[in-house]
């Protein structure tokens, strides 16, 4: 039973490819359609927040420079962490209404509705995906680039899938409590304040910095980091992110799977 | 060989107090709600290649039973087993995306169908031929009317040939043309050996299109047969508006004269009250009542002439009041707006035993055109001391020589 389901789980994007692909267009077009600027927020919302942070931390509260990664300028030290949060809470953002918005179609059309959590996490991830991959770009012709980044698109891949088994669990609790939207929008504000992506980790009193490696969004976070500044791949870190995202693919899967039968009578 | 077989179906819906009480009980496999039951010990077959259609009133468990078929709810109990690839027609375009175009929306509809990429190129012309939508098919579907909604939509469901198609009311929207259409397609459907599960409101289209009905009732099956016969008993049952005069035969000429007659007059509603003007859905034997209508007259210069009819099962007319001769009655000119409130005191209600329906009408001059009938709620008799369907005043002596 449990191993079934979480086959299902697993290969559902594969068996389904085609109406997969059809939802990810659909959304990912979805996404622009509509707006006017479509394209353009995606740049100017990290923008204008970086521009923000970067502000308030080097400028106003004068943010000592993060220790051990040499002579970076802040900017780039925050975006690189920011950036991937930001596909991280916009996915998260999402998902307690995701099942909601597609009530419609989950009561009245057979399909697999697993789908649906998959496509609202890799959206997001595409459409950030874009915004980091200019970032990149720009760092490489400031002479950052080593070959170590070929790590990135693996652990990119694991923060993805992390992200994805959260998602599952949030959309497909979420038809059952819809308080849980506006918890998550909380959740996510403190989760951001608590990972040391705006400050450097060595602002933390010393006994708290072990904690940290509770949080995989810090591991992440800093495994980016040390890739691209330092050109280190940090083993610690890297098992946190596989354990992680592991555990959080296959558990939300299962949950989702395990109670996705009962949609139809709630929604 | 059977397309579609049901068995024992139940399907409860659970009632919980609060909502978070069905996330708890779904972790944790304990009890937490009240049920409430939609569908109660269905069993029926549908051979392949036949037609089925489903009728009842509203919240009788056919849409429920429609989703069940689909496979969107999961029956509570019992089996359902279907053959073949299944094209639900439930909701109006339920799967469109508002903001894209037409031409996109069938392609993704297609897909949820689960039809390949390439069939979907070849249909995608047959579809958008047969939805008339050649101007339009280009501009985001937000755009589009109800008819052209449901004609996009019962196009791709039709055209990607599923085995089995479950339609839910899609023919009541979209014009007339279209609708012959429709059916002119589900007619081909039938003669290419496929099974169609069709409920609706409209007893023509059921009649026409099926080959067997069931008739739901609070969730359970009360007929199931051929659609000609379940469709005649499910509307002697609901059709208030049917004609009861002095006995059947003329009620059955009339209504082939004047199924619909031009409305002068419509009742808004008939009451049964206890002589102190209360409401009453029981009566004791020997009792005496009033029968009322509420009427709303339609147009100026109006005559009316008012009836009720006490009716057995719908069918039978087992005492009839009519108001021609009653001088104490007024029978107009109405004007229009107005409305009038009829009552008839009737006394010492002679049956024992048993349930009736009021039915009152308003006809017009000649007595013979009905503008409108309506029935009442169903009264029942409490029932007395002795035996017999009737009771009477008695008075009783006795002498000793």
């Amino acid at each position: 039973m449990f191993f079934s389901l979480i086959r299902q789980w697993v290969m559902s994007p594969i068996r389904h490819f085609r109406l997969f692909h059809q939802f990810v267009r659909q959304e990912f077009s979805g996404q622009f359609a509509g707006s006017l600027g479509g394209f353009l927020w995606l740049f100017v919302t990290p923008i204008v927040n970086i521009s923000i942070y970067s502000f308030v931390f080097s400028v106003v509260f004068r943010a000592p420079m993060p220790e051990n990664f040499g002579d970076v300028p802040f900017v780039v030290f925050l975006m690189i962490g920011y950036l991937p949060w930001f596909a991280f809470a916009d996915a998260m953002g999402r998902a307690s209404g995701l099942l909601l918005e597609k009530a419609p179609l989950i009561t009245k059309v057979m399909f697999p509705v697993q789908l649906i959590p998959m496509v609202g996490t890799l959206v997001p991830y595409l459409v950030h995906g874009i915004a980091i991959f200019v970032f990149l770009l720009y760092l490489a012709t400031q002479g950052y680039f080593d070959l170590m980044w070929f790590w990135l698109p693996v652990a990119l891949g694991l923060q993805f899938l992390f992200t994805m088994g959260l998602v599952a669990i949030l959309s497909a609790f979420c038809v059952f409590l819809r308080d849980i939207q506006q918890m998550v929008t909380l959740m996510l504000t403190a989760w951001f304040f608590l990972t040391p992506i705006i400050y450097p980790l060595s602002l933390l009193p010393e006994d708290l910095r072990p904690l940290m490696m509770l949080n995989p969004m810090h591991s992440f976070v800093q495994f980016y980091r040390e890739i691209i500044l330092l050109g280190d791949f940090s083993m610690p870190h890297f098992q946190v992110m596989v354990l992680a995202s592991v555990i959080s693919f296959l558990l939300g899967g299962w949950v989702f799977m395990r109670i996705k039968h009962a949609f139809g009578d709630v929604l | 060989m059977h397309s579609i077989s049901v068995e024992n179906v139940y399907k409860d819906f659970r009632i919980y107090d609060k909502p978070q009480d069905r996330l708890v009980e779904l972790l944790l496999r304990k009890p937490r709600h009240r049920m409430f039951h939609v569908l109660q010990d269905i069993s029926f077959s549908v051979l392949e290649g036949k037609s089925l259609g489903i009728i009842g009133d509203n919240g009788a468990g056919k849409s429920t039973l429609l989703k069940l078929l689909v496979g969107t709810l999961e029956p509570s109990g019992g089996h359902i087993d279907i053959r073949g690839q299944v094209a639900a027609l439930l909701e109006l375009g339920a799967g469109f995306h508002p903001e894209f175009s037409g031409r996109r929306n069938i392609h993704l509809n297609a897909s949820l169908l689960g039809v390949p990429d390439d069939d979907i190129k070849a249909l995608e012309n047959d579809i958008i031929e047969f939805s008339e939508l050649r101007d339009f098919i280009d501009r985001p579907v937000k755009t589009y009317s109800s008819g052209m909604y449901v004609r996009l939509a019962f196009s791709i469901a039709t055209m990607v040939r599923p085995d089995v198609l479950v339609i839910d009311e899609a023919l009541s929207v979209g014009d007339i043309a279209f609708q012959k259409k429709c059916v002119q397609r589900m007619n081909e459907f039938r003669a290419q050996n496929k099974t169609m599960v069709f409920c609706s409101h409209s007893m023509y289209h059921v009649q026409e299109l099926c080959d067997t009905a069931i008739w739901l009732e609070q969730g359970k099956i009360r007929e199931m047969g051929k659609s000609a016969d379940v469709v005649a008993h499910y509307e002697d049952y609901s059709n208030s508006r049917r004609v009861y005069t002095k006995g059947e035969e003329q009620a059955n000429s009339h209504q082939d004269e004047a199924p619909e007659a031009v409305k002068d007059c419509r009742i808004l509603q008939t009451l049964v009250r206890n002589v102190d003007g209360e409401l009453i859905e029981e009566v004791d034997p020997l009792q005496d009542f009033v029968m009322e209508l509420q009427a709303e007259i339609l147009n100026d210069d109006v005559i009316c002439y008012f009836g009720f009819a006490l009716m057995k099962d719908l069918e039978e007319v087992m005492s009839s009041y009519l108001a021609i001769d009653r001088p104490e009655v007024e029978h107009g000119p109405f004007k229009k707006g107005e409305r009038i409130t009829v009552q008839v005191r009737v006394q010492a209600m002679a049956l024992r035993v048993g349930k009736f329906h009021v039915l009152s009408g308003v006809a017009d001059e000649s007595g013979l055109l009905w503008y409108d009938t309506r029935l009442s709620k169903e009264i029942s008799i409490n029932p007395g001391k002795g035996w017999g369907t009737l009771v009477m005043r008695s008075a009783w002596s006795m002498q000793r020589d």
